[in-house]
């Protein structure tokens, strides 16, 4: 599954700077030769966590097709009742198929890859100092935001957050140079009160 | 930018809309001339692309520039401070019977808000099944809102409930119900149109009467909702 092992979050590193790395190759003539031995790894959150207790959240409070629910928003969210992943086989419409596993890992791959860099720091730095983070940033209302005002500090759906991003998935390497990624099964759960938190932001309003 | 033009077929056959690009040509025409005119064609070019993409209005369908007007369309693109409309509306959409036929629209639907300061607001659809709301009837119309619509067996005279239909999700910011309930069109990025029955069979079996629109003289426009009848 995803975000299990490090090499799958190196996976998702190489492929989102890959991209980057394309688009400046495609435009910058003058730019040096591209490094092939270096990349930056990002440290990502928990993804079931995510999947089960903070994307339902997201959905309903950022996700309608008049926000984020939209091809032309960064942070994209697809869902059963708002904007659905396009495939061909299974035709999703708008409001009618529930949520797909793919939907949900598009969702929280956005989330990642609006601020890979900020995000890794966030991660290894164990959820210290969230509001640094555009997706918190923006609904907090502390970076202009066109959706307005989305959460507040001592809103539900924010600690749900917030938790989420706290929850350990790399732990320094024994020679103290690197991070590595704690296997799923080692991994710490969620909080019974941070469980409450999620479970009440989904029911928004 | 959201697709507003109500031409798309939709990927499941739904009936595909009148206009054509012949229709839109002349839409385009003419708001050249009003715009020339120095009047309502607005200069910002993406919402005077989206209002021209509606077309002109359709004189042997409803009365024009009038309530009954362009249903199925989204109000407040032009009902709003850019124009073309003088009046602007904070809330406006059409009530469908069935999912595909375009003909088939409620009247006397009660369109209920609940916005995000817990205020409760319901609306009547009209013979032509539009509602609408101005600026000045609720000025203080906070998003997100959330929607249902119900239909009663008999408005006035038998107001149990015939159906009721809820959006599970909210409304984030958009005035105009069209916006996302694209008629004609139910797919990835639209629900299709605001509908009370799934099939149109479904709709049928009820045998409820349509209204013609305008309407003739016994039929009984309801003003209020049943909750704020005193
Ligand atoms: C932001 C986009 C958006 C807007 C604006 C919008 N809707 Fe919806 N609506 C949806 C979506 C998506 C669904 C299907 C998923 C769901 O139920 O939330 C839906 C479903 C519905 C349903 C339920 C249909 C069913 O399957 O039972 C009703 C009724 C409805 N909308 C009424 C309205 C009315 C009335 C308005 C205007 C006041 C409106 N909607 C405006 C996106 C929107
Ligand atoms: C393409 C633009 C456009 C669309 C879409 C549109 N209108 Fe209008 N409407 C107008 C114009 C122009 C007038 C002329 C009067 C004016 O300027 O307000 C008008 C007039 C009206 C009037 C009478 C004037 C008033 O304010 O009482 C009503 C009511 C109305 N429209 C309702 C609606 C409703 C409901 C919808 C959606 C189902 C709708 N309109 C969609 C452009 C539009
Ligand atoms: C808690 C829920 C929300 C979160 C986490 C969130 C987060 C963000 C982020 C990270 C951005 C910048 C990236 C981008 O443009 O996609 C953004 C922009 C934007 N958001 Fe949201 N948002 C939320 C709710 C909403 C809602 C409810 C609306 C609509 C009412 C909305 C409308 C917009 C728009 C129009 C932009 C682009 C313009 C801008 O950056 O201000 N958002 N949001």
């Amino acid at each position: 599954m995803f975000a299990l092992s490090g090499r799958s979050a190196l996976l998702l590193g190489l492929s989102v700077l890959g991209g980057m790395g394309a688009l400046v190759t495609g435009s910058t003539s003058c730019a040096s030769a591209p490094d092939n031995k270096r990349f930056t790894e990002i440290l990502q959150p928990d993804y079931p966590t995510y999947r089960a207790f903070v994307d339902p959240y997201l959905q309903r409070r950022c996700g309608t097709l008049d926000c984020h629910g939209q091809p032309g928003r960064a942070y994209r969210i697809y869902g059963f009742a708002g904007f659905r992943l396009y495939n061909i086989d299974a035709g999703l419409v708008s409001g009618q198929q529930p949520t797909t596993e793919e939907e949900v890992l598009a969702n929280y791959q956005a989330a990642v890859a609006l601020e890979p860099e900020e995000m890794s720091r966030l991660i290894a730095t164990q959820g210290t100092d969230p509001n640094k983070l555009m997706l918190l940033r923006k609904p907090l209302k502390i970076e202009r935001h066109k959706g307005g005002p989305a959460m507040a500090e001592d809103d539900a759906g924010y600690k749900c957050v917030v938790a989420w991003l706290r929850v350990r998935t790399v732990r320094p390497t024994n020679d103290g140079v690197d991070f590595e990624t704690i296997p799923q099964a080692e991994r710490e759960q969620l909080p019974l009160r941070a469980r409450q938190d999620c479970e009440e932001a989904q029911n928004f309003p | 930018m959201r697709r507003t033009s109500p031409t798309h077929l939709s990927n499941d056959g739904a009936t595909p809309r009148r206009a054509s690009w012949r229709g839109r040509l002349l839409g385009v025409a003419a708001c050249v001339a009003v715009a020339s005119l120095g009047s309502s064609c607005n200069l910002d070019p993406v919402h005077r692309a989206g209002v021209n993409g509606l077309g002109p209005e359709e004189a042997d369908l409803y009365p024009v520039e009038s309530e009954y007007h362009r249903p199925g369309e989204p109000c407040a693109l032009c009902h709003s401070t850019k124009g073309p409309a003088d009046s602007v509306f904070v809330l406006g959409g059409t009530v469908f019977w069935g999912p595909d036929d375009y003909n088939a629209r409620v009247d006397n639907a009660y369109v209920r808000i609940l916005d995000a300061n817990k205020t409760k607001r319901c609306f009547v659809t009209n013979c032509n099944g539009n509602f609408y709301v101005r600026k000045e009837d609720f000025a203080k119309i906070t998003f997100p809102l959330l929607v249902s619509v119900e239909r009663t067996v008999k408005p006035l005279q038998d107001e149990n409930t015939l159906v009721i239909r809820r959006m599970s999700g909210h409304i984030g910011r958009e005035a105009s119900c069209a916006t996302c309930h694209i008629q004609g069109l139910r797919d990835f990025a639209s629900p299709g149109q605001i509908r009370m029955f799934n099939s149109e069979d479904e709709f049928k079996a009820k045998n409820v009467p349509l209204v013609a629109c305008p309407p003739p003289p016994e039929f009984v426009q309801v003003e209020k909702c049943p909750e704020d009848r005193n």
